[in-house]
């Protein structure tokens, strides 16, 4: 191996004193400095330096107050992409859930609507059309009296050929209701009565699983009157009950 | 959002532990303690906006690169007044390094290194090149391989501004009694 003189050695002075030369290479900057008084000074003088660099040199550390303003103008950004992308999309998600809620859940109507049919459907089924079957509203009208909350309007439509046939306790929309039963011919008609707050209304045909269901609003009590009968005789049944109270 | 909250965790996990690497050099490199908090605010976001593009790998050299390179911007936005372009380096004459080097004695410049003002003075009046590399290495002490990286240049660079870096700062120390 070649000796190192001391122009070579200047050279690998610094790589050498940072650890940054390969091993072979150390050992020969080492072995010329073990010989060579001057530049064996000349590298303590170094180290002299670069441990008064980092030893009375001053660290701007990072103040406190900057570490806490980039991370809050990170967290702005943050919402302010919120604002920019997200809000659009969770706007758009919203409106898309809503008129999935408007498609899927039911209004107040249609659920209302639904039980009527199912009650209407279960009282022909079950014979159980009526608690009290009679054709003269002055039995039916009182039989509720005490069991109900409200006074539900009783009339016999016979001679318009709608005749009662009874009345019975039926439960809808969480509520007991009324149930009075008419027939039609060899069709059956159950009006439901419960009370309300809502204002007194036209009525209004819908039709489910078959069933006309006409409903309408009076004297702070909605009227629902449910069966197999046809759209224009119901109605006419509905009109009927109406000019009467 | 997820993203989002992602990558600002990735920022705190990888990034802010170097807020301090990066203000130093920064206050350096600016030599103006305001200019050098804006930098590094101004790095940070960078960095933040550019995270998802950040591969596991040096995330200190990484965001220390960012850091330097909005240093000069600055520097030459400012005016060319702090500026020292890389060119100077070739301007420097080699010479005039070697012509104190003998000429006064270990006791002075030991006393000067010791002293803490004539030390950051001496420093400051290194050309930007030279002052980053021993920045870099005395204070962050980073090997020549990552130096190299921060500041985008050969290690066999960093090597020769390091020797010369040096060498200029004992010229200035004695330079300044």
């Amino acid at each position: 191996m070649n000796e190192m003189n001391c122009k070579d050695c200047a050279a690998w002075l610094h790589p050498y004193l940072d650890n940054e030369l390969e091993v072979e290479m150390a050992v020969r900057v080492s072995q010329h400095i073990a010989t060579c008084a001057e530049c064996k000074a000349k590298l303590a003088e170094m180290q002299a330096l670069c441990e008064g660099i980092r030893n009375h040199v001053p660290y701007h550390s990072a103040p406190e107050l900057l570490q806490r303003r980039i991370m809050s103008k990170i967290n702005r950004e943050k919402s302010f992409s919120t604002k920019k992308w997200i809000a659009p999309a969770f706007s758009a998600a919203a409106l898309a859930t809503s008129v999935i809620l408007y498609f899927a859940i039911p209004s107040g109507q249609d659920m209302l609507v639904d039980e009527v049919v199912s009650s209407h459907v279960r009282s022909l089924m079950e014979q159980h059309l009526t608690d009290v079957a009679s054709s003269d509203k002055h039995t039916v009208k009182p039989w509720f009296a005490g069991k109900i909350d409200f006074s539900p309007p009783v009339y016999d439509l016979k001679e318009q050929g709608y005749p009662l046939l009874g009345g019975r306790l039926d439960y809808i929309r969480h509520q007991n209701v009324a149930a009075l039963s008419y027939k039609r011919n060899k069709h059956i008609i159950n009006l439901f009565i419960m009370p309300n707050n809502a204002s007194d209304s036209v009525i209004h045909t819908t039709s489910k699983r078959g069933f006309n269901i006409v409903s309408w609003q009076k004297n702070n009590m909605a009227f629902e009157a449910a069966s197999d009968l046809n759209k224009q005789e119901l109605e006419a049944f509905a009109q009927m009950i109406i000019s009467q109270h | 959002m997820k993203a989002h909250n992602e990558s600002a965790k990735r920022f705190e996990q990888l990034i802010l532990p170097h807020l301090n690497a990066a203000h130093n050099l920064a206050r350096w490199l600016l030599k103006d303690a305001v200019a050098a908090q804006d930098v590094v605010q101004e790095s940070s976001l960078r960095a933040f906006a550019a995270i998802d593009r950040f591969a596991d790998g040096n995330a200190r050299a990484w965001f220390l690169t960012i850091v330097r390179n909005q240093c000069y911007t600055w520097l030459k936005a400012s005016g060319g007044k702090h500026y020292v372009d890389i060119d100077d380096e070739a301007s420097m004459n080699e010479h005039d390094i070697l012509a104190v080097s003998h000429t006064e004695t270990p006791e002075v410049l030991a006393a000067k290194m010791q002293d803490a003002a004539a030390m950051q003075r001496a420093l400051e009046t290194l050309p930007g090149p030279f002052r980053e590399v021993i920045i870099l290495k005395e204070l962050e002490e980073m090997s020549y391989k990552e130096i190299a990286s921060v500041t985008e240049v050969p290690i066999g660079t960093v090597m020769s501004r390091l020797a010369r870096g040096r060498e200029m700062l004992k010229k200035e120390l004695l330079a300044k009694l």
